[in-house]
């Protein structure tokens, strides 16, 4: 490995940005897609980690020329180094995982699309830093050409993909028209009236919560227009950008964007391939790690492991899942040495913490997010009036290092003992700022924010005045319950190292095999009697591979595996506890047990959705859904081996007002079985009815492949859904509009295929109330964050895989499942765990024991006990289990003599930031 | 001048503050009278402070959760 | 014996790339007990989500 010389000592840098200042060398900066110019010296974005500054070695004049050294003659802290040598290092590692991501398309010189030639023509990454608060323009949406606002844009789709003409990549990206969407309606957001057209083949919003988001684009006026745009064109006087294309009704239509926006795709950068090549991994011809669908992070080589846009185009989530799956993989193979390189981390011993209360409030622009709508100086200049607060900062992002290092610093220099954060939500962002305190030497629990953005600027957009007076409330009532905080004392509790999966399809085989071959004991429970759920349904992947000898491999090893124990037939009927400590009830078919685990992770699956009634289902012996479909296939019915023609039909029940999603992966399963029919058949009809097709990522191959060997495709809209009509004793006339034509179409049939939707199981609703876990407006399991936590709950310790969060195929099915017990495996490795110290504490002066807060927990943390009062009498009062109090404070409500409160929510607390709410 | 009443919710961190959130995160849009105050669950909210906010001048309180 | 093992298995990992997948793997990995060394070709981590404005669907702050 080659260590690249910084020349600026990290450890002496103070990035105090002096250096960038003086620094007379500009150079196009490569953050903001070179839209804007950054130093030769410089940090690469503001909320960069390490806050530190680097020389650019290729742009440095002294380095190039040397003259100059202007950085090392300003910088207060001595911190460049122009001796600095590279570094090879050799490391002894015992598994490596890659990593490298991806590059976007470039389109410079290919003149369909003029990139490069007419100014206002830029690629969807330059569009983001466009969009972007801390982008070149400050997130004003203006044309490179001319300054001048943009009031029409056009997005063309698939630059760079599902193109062999003007790129190599026949691939989909999978993630351009989503983030077409996004771009569409943030542009919309910055410019009130733009007009935004989404010019698309098939529009591919097979995510998570995507179809809804689609709507979402199009009820805010968004033209989405399916069609391929053929050149672009410069306006000369105006440089506006004019093309044509063939609109839905057939008509040549001329029309003038004043930018356009390029989607480019997703490619492996060069870097990526050489680091394949010294790794010796295998890529495949487009460029891309090749695995297998049951060992989606694994690579050619053992030992050596992949995730994320290095194995395949894809989004955010799948890319998370795929790095917490590899690192669970990779460090399987290492489980004996686990603990013998690490250290833990040491915090500052507390500073003691003086009556008076001396209050810091920092307020959080969030790019704009919170200081579009909220008039953060104004906020900042009332926060300074009120009681207590002797420091008042304001910052772009609040959440950046360098700003956790600011806090760090002005909590000591100032002597700050409490501290007030305004900006997003304390859901996601109080653990961040908690840390900051520790670092500080003060204790987590003196910290308090206060939500002026998705309970404040988010929602009131349109009202930034009274947005502000709102802010100023929520920073006094913060400012009010911050100064009656106290520091509580950290509480650990052991954690039971024994993991929980239920589900044994495959998601929760793949869990339940990796938690055990990391040492780990598990019980898996299934609901019926055999393993492998929805799985044994299907006969191959998309990539070809056998489904079953995968699923009876996996069987026999769960069987084997002495660290596992089965129970079929069993249900889980109740649970209690918290992570590390969890008590669950499984009944099965003789008795029921009681287990105690550390860790859940639910993997309870999806069903096939039946088309009752639809397209003559029920009714006609030739209609069949696509898994009965696969099933007479197989077998060789007598229908299958006569018919000649198939018509498949796809989005049954899905992306529907009853089921706004996409349910991801029938196109894939249609395109494969009419492309097996083709092939077997020839001279039969194969058709596929279609509303968007979307063969995302590498499965594009297949679609290609199915229209060169003459299988039909035709798009139908929602509302204009095909017919199915029985005409002959063993034959349907499917009637579908011709776009073409424009036109009905009447095909002759022997076979109808509904591609039917993946629907929710009602098992897993049940099951998120027994563990209190949130369920999405489609029945399927709520994650923590859509993006960064897609496998983790809101609840810690409990975690989910598979068809229970969202359709999915086998392959990502795997990769959430290793994920899942990747995660189960970051608590299971630790003896004991720290808790919050949000807990239920008794008033020995108040209590006399009435007992009224026992009937009322709901978690039994509290109990009675006998004390030695005075004079010799012994008083009764009530004691909290601290491992079992929740912090939920029932108790606090019902005690009549303020016996027992919530540390962090006494009624003292909750009324100060009552009185401050009304005192406006 | 029309009534503009002042709102107290008391909302439970796990989920109607979460809703709360989320209503954010879905760029709903509602009146800005509402002031919440967190609390880690909607049955910690003692009966006193509910009489409190209406004695300090609320119009209405809420308690969700 | 026990000794033997950990000497023959080292207890740490090398992740290549400091993007969102590589520093999540180097999260995970460090929390379940190994030494994880994290490369990065650039002077900063966070990849490419770092350039990105907002996240679909939520339009949540990439950063």
């Amino acid at each position: 490995m080659s260590k690249h010389p910084r020349y600026v000592d990290t450890e002496k840098c103070i990035a105090c940005g002096l250096c960038a200042e003086k620094c007379p060398k500009k150079v196009d900066d490569e953050y903001n897609e070179e839209l804007s110019k950054r130093k030769a010296i410089y940090i690469p974005y503001p909320q960069a980690v390490p806050q530190k500054y680097a020389i650019d070695s290729d742009n440095c004049l002294y380095l190039k020329s040397g003259k100059c050294r202007a950085c090392e003659k300003f910088c207060p802290a001595g911190a460049i180094n122009f001796e600095d040598k590279p570094e090879t290092l050799s490391l002894d590692v015992g598994a490596i995982v890659l990593s490298p991501g991806f590059t976007t398309f470039d389109p410079t010189g290919i003149r369909t699309w003029g990139y490069g030639e007419f100014k206002n023509v830029i690629t969807s990454m330059e569009m983001e830093r466009l969009l972007s608060a801390s982008g070149p323009t400050e997130g004003h949406l203006i044309r490179p050409a001319d300054k001048k606002e943009v009031k029409r844009i056009a997005f063309i789709q698939c630059v760079g993909s599902r193109d062999l003409n003007k790129s190599h990549n026949g691939y989909c990206s999978s993630v351009c028209c989503t983030y077409a969407i996004k771009q569409a309606m943030m542009a919309k957001d910055h410019v009130k009236d733009l007009e935004a057209s989404i010019f698309f083949m098939d529009m591919r919003t097979h995510g998570k919560e995507f179809e809804r988001y689609y709507e979402r684009a199009k009820g805010l006026g968004i033209d989405f227009k399916r069609c391929r745009v053929h050149s672009l064109e410069p306006v000369k006087e105006t440089e506006d950008i004019y093309f044509r294309y063939i609109d839905d009704r057939g008509k040549q239509i001329e029309t003038q964007y004043d930018m356009v926006v390029l989607s480019v795709g997703l490619c492996t950068p060069p870097s990526a391939m050489e680091l394949a090549y010294h790794a010796g991994v295998e890529l495949n011809e487009d460029r891309f790690v090749e695995f297998s669908s049951f060992d989606p992070v694994g690579t050619s080589r053992p030992g050596v492991f992949s995730c994320g846009a290095f194995s395949g185009p894809k989004d955010i989530p799948q890319t998370v899942m795929e790095a917490s799956a590899a690192a669970a993989d990779a460090t399987r193979l290492l489980r004996s040495a686990r603990n013998s390189l690490t250290r833990t981390r040491e915090f500052p011993p507390e500073l003691p913490i003086d009556a008076e209360p001396r209050i810091g409030v920092f307020i959080c622009h969030c790019g704009t997010n919170i200081a579009g709508v909220v008039d953060v100086e104004k906020v900042a200049e009332y926060a300074r009036t009120l009681p207590n607060v002797v420091h008042v900062g304001r910052n772009l992002f609040t959440c950046s290092q360098d700003t956790q290092d600011t806090i760090k610093n002005i909590i000591k220099e100032k002597g700050l003992n409490r501290v007030v954060v305004a900006a997003c939500t304390p859901r996601t962002h109080e653990p961040l700022f908690r840390e900051t305190l520790k670092a500080a030497g003060l204790n987590e629990y003196l910290f308090d924010m206060a939500n002026i953005r998705n309970q404040d600027s988010w929602v009131h957009a349109g009202q930034p005045e009274m947005a502000t007076l709102k802010a100023m409330d929520l920073v006094r009532m913060s400012v009010a319950k911050v100064g009656l905080l106290s520091a509580l004392p950290g509480i650990a509790v052991p954690v039971n190292q024994t993991g929980l999966v239920i589900g044994g399809g495959i998601a929760g085989m793949v869990s339940a095999l990796e938690l055990a071959d990391h040492g780990f004991n598990v019980f898996l429970v299934e609901k019926s009697n055999v393993l492998g759920g929805q799985a044994r349904h299907l006969y191959r992947t998309w990539k070809g591979e056998p489904v079953e000898p995968a699923l009876h491999e996996l069987d026999a090893r769960v069987r084997s595996n002495p660290l596992i124990t089965l129970c079929l037939d069993s249900t889980v009927a109740a649970a209690e506890g918290f992570v590390g400590n969890f008590k669950s009830t499984i009944v099965g078919p003789k008795a029921s047990r009681v287990v105690e685990h550390g860790t859940a992770i639910i993997a309870t699956g999806a069903q096939g959705y039946v088309p009752e009634g639809e397209y003559l289902f029920g009714s006609s012996s030739r209609v069949f859904t696509a898994i009965e479909f696969d099933k007479l296939n197989m077998m060789g019915d007598r229908r299958m081996k006569e018919a000649k023609n198939y018509v498949f039909i796809q989005c049954v029940g899905s992306r529907c007002q009853e089921r706004m999603y996409c349910s991801r992966v029938c196109c894939t399963h249609s395109v494969q079985a009419a492309l097996e029919l083709k092939e077997k058949n020839p001279d039969g009809e194969v058709f596929i009815l279609y509303r968007d097709m979307r063969t995302y990522g590498r499965r594009e191959e297949l679609y290609r492949k199915a229209r060169e060997k003459g299988v039909v495709f035709i798009n139908y809209e929602a509302h204009q859904k095909p017919v199915v009509r029985a005409v002959e004793p063993r034959r349907m006339e499917v009637e579908v509009w011709d776009h073409i034509l424009h036109e009905p179409l009447r095909i002759l049939t022997d076979i109808v295929v509904l591609a039917t939707a993946v629907i929710p199981n009602p098992a897993t609703a049940e099951l998120a109330d027994i563990y209190k876990l949130p369920i999405d407006a489609d029945g399927f399991l709520q994650e923590a964050h859509a993006k960064l936590r897609p496998v983790d709950f809101a609840a810690d310790g409990i975690f989910m895989a598979g068809l229970a969060h969202c359709p999915k195929p086998v392959d990502e099915a795997v990769a959430q499942a290793k994920a899942a017990a990747g995660r189960a495996i970051s608590v299971l490795s630790s003896t004991s765990i720290n808790l919050e110290a949000t807990k239920a504490t008794v008033v020995e002066a108040n209590c006399d024991g009435c007992a009224m807060c026992l009937d009322v927990c709901p978690y039994k943390a509290i109990s009675l006990v006998s004390v030695q009062g005075t004079a010799g009498k012994l008083n009764s009062r009530v004691e909290v289990n601290l491992a079992q109090c929740k912090g939920c404070g029932v108790c606090q409500a019902t005690c009549p003599k303020d016996g027992i409160f919530v540390a962090g929510f006494s009624l003292e607390q909750i009324s100060a930031q009552v009185d401050a709410a009304l005192a406006g | 001048m029309s009534f503009e009443p002042k709102i107290i919710g008391f909302t439970c961190n796990w989920c109607s503050y979460a809703a709360a959130d989320l209503a954010g995160v879905s760029r709903m849009q509602y009146p800005p009278n509402v002031r919440l105050v967190r609390v880690m669950c909607s049955g910690m909210v003692h009966p006193k402070v509910v009489a409190r906010a209406f004695e300090k001048g609320a119009d209405a309180v809420l308690v969700m959760g | 014996m026990e000794w033997n093992m950990s000497e023959q298995v080292k207890g740490s990992v090398l992740i290549a790339g400091g993007g969102i997948a590589g520093m999540q793997a180097a999260l995970d990995a460090a929390n379940s007990g190994f030494y994880v060394y994290l490369v990065e070709r650039r002077a900063a981590i966070g990849g490419k989500m770092a350039q990105l404005d907002k996240t679909f669907p939520t339009n949540d702050c990439a950063m």
